[in-house]
């Protein structure tokens, strides 16, 4: 405490308390002014401000493990947006603009096969290379991920008929969340060690709740578009963990400093923006409405289904972040490497594959923030870089480095917008929120909730 | 040349490495490359069209060494340089804007009539104010949160130029701005304008090379280097980085003012984020804290472009992203293997 007050002089204090207790007054008068529509502004606040919220988050988890900056990030963001738009292209311009592209699928598709290779050996060579040659492996694993890829093509390239290509997919996902939900609760709630009958009855259960979702699906058609979400959200962070493992592990190896790796990924973005550009052209694009456009009323004012969900999806994301980082033990790997990476390595984690999730985790979030912003308003190319400064704002006002700060700036920094642009055009939000930004980095640099 | 080649004889790939950064070589090498590229380029497509090239090029390069001041002498990765050049472009096409548009005036903007050469230094003047002001506020700052307020301030720029009507009329941008112009001599030509531009290059090439190999200059490598040391030898690092600033961003300021008279037409789009993400990675790709490395990136970056042009099967609309995508291309391989960049002497 007394570090963070160090920042600032006696002068200083008076003015960040004048500041305050002007905003605060400023958004009291108006709210006494007109209700009603302080209420609204209140609701686009929070609507924005998950937005911001899910980007902050995913920004926080990589940015506090690896103490790098990755611009990669935005890019994540404008992929999650233009995969369901990939996807659901014939939906969204009733079928006049059709973006499907077999170069587009087949580099998709050689990434997931890279990936693919990649996880199955570090997850199953040290287990199996004593019963099998070092030949046979390769080539199993090598086959494997070929599958894996050829799915992931006919999958992009089928976008009509996504509630029945991903019924496997469906299943494998439903069976595998099953079975670690239920090993996790019996290890937590009975005992430490769960009896094999156990796990034989989780596989049953399993893989009959993945038959039954996957079935619900495939039986209806109006799904594609939540399915294409979660297409495009795995893409992303696909990606993501191919730029770490293919790139990023070298650079370091070498980077001096931060900058470098900054620099780095500011080139990774001009260029995966510039190629969103010359696969979806540069004009704005809608995203069709979710949830069949509905609204709600709630004293006088009106949300929509989208922004309540994802505002449900921000605290969803945060508790679930917050579970994964503080209770299991990926968590607490992932917190030691955040402290020092050297003695992470040291006594015996694999930071590569630890690393690697966390960025696969945090593109997820940046993608699930594009996309439903992109719902919210529309996508264009830009969108990227746009979202990825608000979630670095709110991370920085929240306090950088800290789950808790991200949730609470990215919403703050919603609200500070809307309230900020109340007199002024909308067109001002982005400086309103780098005015807060210069604010916040003025008078509180450790934000509303240090990191400690 | 090569003693390590003969006695350890490394694989082809590891002298490729050595090369890339231990040796000049491969600065001469690009030197030659590019400089070669736009001597072809002037005998094949004719002196007319190098003349607006080069043009262009003066204005990316007096953009691009300024920039470098700030970027690779004194260690503070700006990527918001982009607005003192729009500051510089309005402040030209504001201040010469001429009447005779009145009727297509969909939203009129004051009129102020000035010459050419009396405009330029209010220019200059203004976009100098305006980073007395920026810098300021940035001079706390430093890393990664400089390189995110650098980025508020080019947004907080553009949103300015793009929402402010009554003096920029917003999107629609002002046309008609004004060519120098000295009594009843217009330099209208495109050589004379080139002349024009040559001069200010040499002007902001001279006063940087004097300002870099001066003790002046050695305290802003002394701050980029380790900021306390330099505050420990009784260097107000403060006054040190905001002159710098100051001074750079007034030469982009005179980069705009040139572009504005030059496309006698000024709108928001050519002051964009990514035009300064751009400029930084032509300022890293031509090298870090060294003068001839940025006209080098900026011919290199205006080679590219036009270069493309001439590849048929490539449709036009899409040269900028392909010269963007080799670009970022170029960012993640020079941080990998020469993170000084070309010809720099610094490395990030």
């Amino acid at each position: 405490m007394t570090d963070a007050r160090s920042y600032i002089s006696n002068r200083g204090n008076v003015l960040a308390i004048v500041l305050v207790t002007l905003v605060v007054a400023y958004i009291g008068w108006k709210i006494t002014e007109s209700p009603d529509q302080a209420l609204q502004f209140a609701f686009n606040g929070m609507s924005v401000g998950a937005v911001y919220a899910l980007v902050a988050l995913g920004f926080t988890i990589v940015y506090s493990t690896v103490w790098f900056f990755d611009m990669y990030y935005g890019a994540a963001a404008a992929l999650g947006a233009y995969g369901v738009f990939y996807l659901r292209s014939s939906e969204t311009l009733g079928g006049l603009y059709e973006v499907n592209n077999p170069v587009v699928n087949g580099v998709f598709s050689l990434i997931v096969v890279g990936v693919a290779f990649w996880a199955l050996h570090t997850a199953l060579y040290y287990r199996l290379r004593t019963r099998f040659s070092d030949r046979a492996l390769r080539i199993g694993f090598g086959v494997s991920a070929l599958i894996a890829g050829a799915y992931v093509d006919v999958v992009l390239t089928r976008p009509e008929e996504l509630h029945v290509t991903l019924i496997p997919a469906v299943l494998a996902v439903t069976a595998t969340v099953v079975f670690l939900a239920g090993r996790y609760a019996y290890a937590n709630l009975i005992s430490s060690r769960e009896p094999m009958v156990f796990n034989v009855i989780l596989v049953v259960i399993g893989v009959a709740l993945g038959a039954f979702s996957a079935f619900l699906i495939a039986d209806s058609p109006g799904s594609k578009l939540y399915l294409s979400w979660a297409v495009s959200c795995f893409l992303a962070g696909t990606v993501s963990l191919a730029l770490y493992r293919g790139l990023y592990v070298f650079m370091r190896e070498r980077a001096r400093s931060p900058l470098v790796m900054l620099v780095a990924t500011l080139g990774i973005l001009l260029a995966f923006s510039a190629l969103i550009v010359i696969v979806f052209e540069p004009t704005p694009r809608p995203l069709p409405e979710p949830f069949g456009g509905s609204a709600h009323e709630i004293a006088g004012a009106n949300i929509k289904t989208l922004n309540l969900f994802t505002i449900g999806v921000a605290v969803a994301g945060f508790l679930g972040l917050l579970w994964l980082l503080k209770k299991t033990t990926f968590g607490r790997t992932v917190r030691a490497i955040g402290d020092d990476e050297e003695v992470a390595k040291v006594v015996g984690i694999n930071t590569t594959v630890i690393i690697a999730t966390v960025f696969f985790i945090g593109a997820v979030f940046a993608a699930l923030g594009g996309l439903l912003s992109g719902h919210d308003t529309a996508i264009q190319p830009r969108m990227g870089l746009l979202l990825l400064l608000k979630g670095w704002i709110a991370s920085v006002v929240g306090g950088i480095g800290n789950l808790q700060g991200a949730i609470l700036g990215g919403f703050l920094l919603g609200m500070l917008e809307q309230f900020g642009i109340w007199d002024l055009a909308g067109e001002w939000r982005d400086v309103v929120s780098f005015v807060v930004l210069i604010l916040f980095l003025s008078f509180w640099p450790a934000g509303i909730l240090p990191r400690k | 040349m090569n003693g390590n080649a003969t006695t350890a004889s490394p694989s082809l790939f590891e002298r490729g490495m050595l090369m890339l950064r231990e040796k000049g070589d491969l600065e001469l090498y690009a030197n030659v490359f590019v400089i070669g590229w736009a001597v072809i380029f002037t005998l094949w497509q004719g002196v007319g069209f190098a003349v607006t090239l080069g043009t262009v090029f003066c204005i990316w390069a007096i953009l691009s060494v300024s920039l470098n001041l700030v970027v690779g002498y004194t260690g503070l990765l700006s990527v918001g340089h982009i607005g003192f050049f729009g500051i510089g472009a309005y402040g030209m096409a504001i201040l010469t804007s001429d009447t005779s548009y009145e009727l297509l005036r969909t939203e009129s903007i004051p009129q102020f009539g000035l010459p050419f050469f009396a405009a330029l230094p209010i220019c200059v003047l203004a976009a100098g104010v305006a980073a007395v002001v920026v810098g300021v506020v940035f001079n706390r700052f430093r890393d990664d949160i400089y390189v995110l307020v650098s980025f508020g301030f080019a947004i907080i720029a553009f949103n300015v130029f793009l929402s402010w009507r009554a003096l920029t009329r917003g999107a629609y941008g002002i046309p008609d701005v004004q060519r120098p112009q000295i009594g009843s001599w217009v330099a209208d030509g495109e050589i004379e304008f080139l002349a024009l531009c040559v001069v200010f290059l040499l002007i902001v090439v001279g006063i940087s090379w004097f300002l870099v190999s001066s003790s002046f200059g050695r305290v802003l490598k002394a701050i980029r280097e380790d900021e306390q040391v330099a505050q420990v030898f009784g260097y107000q690092t403060t006054y040190y980085k905001l002159a710098i600033w100051v001074i750079s961003a007034m030469m982009a300021g005179l980069a705009g003012g040139l572009l504005g008279s030059f496309t006698t037409f000024v709108d928001p789009n050519s002051f964009i984020l990514l035009e300064s993400m751009l400029l930084v990675s032509i300022v890293i790709l031509g090298g870090l804290a060294s003068i001839r490395g940025s006209l080098l990136g900026a011919l290199a970056f205006v080679l590219l472009e036009e270069g493309m042009r001439f590849i048929t099967y490539l449709p036009s609309e899409f040269i900028g992203q392909v010269r963007q995508v080799v670009l970022g291309v170029m960012l993640v391989l020079l941080m990998l293997f020469r993170p000084q960049g070309l010809a720099g002497r610094y490395k990030l």
